[in-house]
């Protein structure tokens, strides 16, 4: 057969569509991923159902017509991942047959790749190990083999070749199929499909389902009782988790697995069961496994039995967790810095700050609160930035009563603070990165503005209630009822021609208008300096604009 | 903000950030999204994809106690069956939130932003 028209593909169609249903029941029962609803099947299969009944009702020989109805009906019916994803197989299929009569084997090869291109455009993260990856590798095979042939038979016997091949693979690239010892449900429903359109290409009748034979009896439910930290023993209901592989007896009681399951699931929960012809595998989480077990004995012989006490396992991991964490080894270096404001905190932990104390000029941390600090960094040589005058103190008590070996840098500001991290060297020993530090701090000139609270004299400036002042390094510059004014005032004291890198830090009371005047100003006033403006975002509550002039 | 889990230990806190991640995560592994709307798109008229990196921008939790409502603003491919694809994505956040968070989610909005078409 060199050709397949609008007829030909309906069978293929009708014949794909009916061992899909036939296989749906055990396609549910390989289902895992992602939501372990036990649905593929049914979801596979009444989407294949809708597009087959498209087929039935728009009879064509045009075979870029009936793709188009197939394409239609699978779109319609489409139901669950599966579902849209195979509809998208299709519909990128019946795009490329869409304008012929009939198709060549070389031209069906390239449809069926077509459609998994399709089908990849419309996933942001492809999952691999799934129906996709069957499609893809099946396809790869059906071009490869047109290539050297002509009869659509042996391109479709290349592409279901592939595709149990790619199948039986599933369980290597995704773990979780491995972990159960199953393969990808929507896959095997994809091979279903394929083994239709060749039985109906070969004009056979389908007997059976030529599936990839999944091994019952040795296959493991992989069920790690050591993942559930978040619970306490205490919090297990169902306290064994239980495992029996049955023999099934035909002399004993009837199997029927919908029973099966239903009486199962009374005696706990996390029930699983996997059955064929031959073989019944259950895993249940009991609190009675001894029932469960004579439950079993029912049905034949109970070839494998397991039974573990998830309590006692549980609590022998707590314990192991807590163990670790006493015994969790302290670090070389660890930085403690004071900080007000989320966008502050964030800058220092982003440069290596391992613990923020939350404090500043209105809220002084106390000793107590520097002692929790050390502690928490957990490190042999600390390095504490008080980033305030009033704080320092504190800082320096801390550091006496500490075990550990503590230095306190003197940063009376968060632009020191920042600017003594960045000499940090974790390399250079303790002492030699505390003097480094120390001595960045001078380098630095930290302008703050904030507002007075009230009317004062204060180091020779008139301040009024709610004036903006401008501070340079904790001296009082000026004051003026415009924050752009007491702005300018400032910065004109404080530029000199060492200066090369302006820091900004935004408050919380910072706006927009504000910020653009100060990067105009220095912008205009200061070009022959070119100095480098740098913003960030920092938060702080009281000072509407802190700067640091390096 | 964040929700609390308290035990003998003491407390976890899981922040929204958390949240908004894991549902992002589970959400473009779903079959049929190509991208998450930034969720500020009525503000900024338009709607942008965007990157992987930031797709819990297109994510909105609101908390109750220790449950969650989630809105997800997602972008999906042109001819593919939307309300399938959007109940996908509903069980498999729900599943995928219940499970690594434990915690109960009490709802989960899609909001279809876009629909991308792609010439082939």
């Amino acid at each position: 057969m060199n050709k397949i028209d609008g007829l030909i593909f309906a069978q293929m169609i009708d014949l794909g569509a009916r061992n899909l249903a036939k296989n749906a029941e055990k396609i549910n029962s390989l289902n895992v991923f992602p939501v372990p609803d036990g649905d593929t099947g049914t979801n596979m299969n009444l989407s294949m159902s809708s597009g087959a009944a498209e087929t039935r009702a728009n009879k064509a020989a045009h075979i870029g017509q009936l793709g188009k109805s197939f394409s239609k009906g699978l779109l319609m019916g489409a139901r669950g991942n599966s579902g849209v994803i195979l509809s998208q197989l299709f519909r990128g299929l019946s795009q490329s047959i869409e304008s012929k009569d009939a198709i060549t084997a070389a031209e069906f090869a390239e449809a069926i790749d077509n459609g998994v291109k399709i089908a990849y455009k419309a996933v942001m993260k492809p999952v691999e190990g799934t129906i996709l990856t069957v499609a893809r590798e099946s396809a790869e095979a059906g071009l490869e083999a047109s290539k050297n042939s002509t009869s659509i038979i042996e391109v479709m016997e290349a592409i279901l070749t592939a595709a149990k091949i790619s199948l039986k693979n599933t369980p290597e690239l995704l773990p979780i199929l491995k972990e159960v010892g199953v393969v990808d449900s929507g896959g095997q429903g994809l091979v279903c499909v394929y083994q239709g359109f060749l039985a109906a290409l070969k004009g056979e009748e389908i007997e059976g389902l030529d599936e990839v034979k999944t091994d019952i009896v040795n296959m493991s439910f992989e069920d790690d009782h050591s993942s559930m930290d978040f619970m306490s023993p205490e919090d297990i209901v169902y306290g064994f988790c239980t495992e029996f592989t049955v023999r099934l007896d035909k002399n004993k009681k009837e199997f029927n697995e919908d029973k099966f399951r239903e009486d199962l699931s009374k005696f706990g929960d996390s029930l699983l069961v996997i059955a064929d012809d031959e073989y019944a595998k259950t895993h249940v989480h009991t609190e009675t496994p001894g029932d469960v077990f004579n439950y079993g004995q029912q049905y034949g012989e109970l070839i494998k039995i397991k039974s573990e006490n998830m309590r006692e396992q549980h609590r022998e991991v707590l314990r192991k967790e807590a163990e670790r964490e006493v015994n969790k080894e302290k670090s070389e270096y660890g930085i403690i810095a004071v900080s007000m404001g989320k966008g502050l905190s964030k800058l220092f932990e982003s440069l290596g700050v391992g613990v923020i104390v939350e404090g500043g000029q209105t809220m002084n941390p106390s000793t107590e609160d520097m002692m929790k600090a050390i502690t928490k960094v957990n490190a042999k040589n600390i390095y504490i930035l008080p980033n305030n005058k009033n704080i320092q103190l504190a800082a320096k008590q801390a550091a006496d009563l500490a075990e550990e070996n503590v230095y306190v840098i003197e940063s009376k500001t968060a632009p020191q603070g920042i600017a003594s991290l960045m000499v940090f060297n974790e390399e250079a020993s303790p002492k030699e990165n505390f003097d480094n530090m120390q001595s960045t701090l001078s380098t630095v000139k930290t302008l703050e503005i904030t507002y007075a609270v009230r009317d004062t004299n204060i180091q020779g400036v008139e301040i009024k209630e709610s004036q903006y002042m401008g501070i340079l390094d904790g001296k009082i510059i000026c004051a003026n009822e415009d924050i752009k004014e007491s702005i300018t005032q400032l910065l004109e004291k404080s530029i000199d021609e060492d200066s090369e890198i302006i820091t900004l830090y935004l408050g919380s009371e910072s706006d927009e208008e504000t910020t653009t005047y100060i990067e105009n100003l220095i912008e205009e006033n200061y070009s022959d300096l070119e100095i480098e403006i740098e913003i960030v975002e920092s938060n702080q509550p009281v000072y509407p604009y802190i700067m640091g002039i390096e | 903000m964040a929700i609390e889990i308290k035990n003998n230990y003491g407390t976890i806190l899981i922040t929204d950030d958390v949240i908004a991640s894991v549902a992002g995560g589970a959400a473009v592994s779903c079959y049929g999204i190509v991208g998450m709307a930034s969720k500020n798109q009525v503000k900024d008229g338009i709607t942008d994809i965007l990157k992987k990196e930031n797709y819990s921008k297109g994510i909105v939790v609101n908390r109750k106690d220790n449950s969650v409502i989630i809105d997800l603003h997602i972008i999906v491919m042109y001819g593919t069956k939307i309300s399938a694809i959007a109940s996908n994505v509903q069980s498999t956040v729900k599943y995928q939130i219940e499970k690594t968070l434990g915690m109960e989610v009490d709802g989960i909005n899609i909001h279809i932003q876009g629909i991308k078409v792609v010439n082939n």
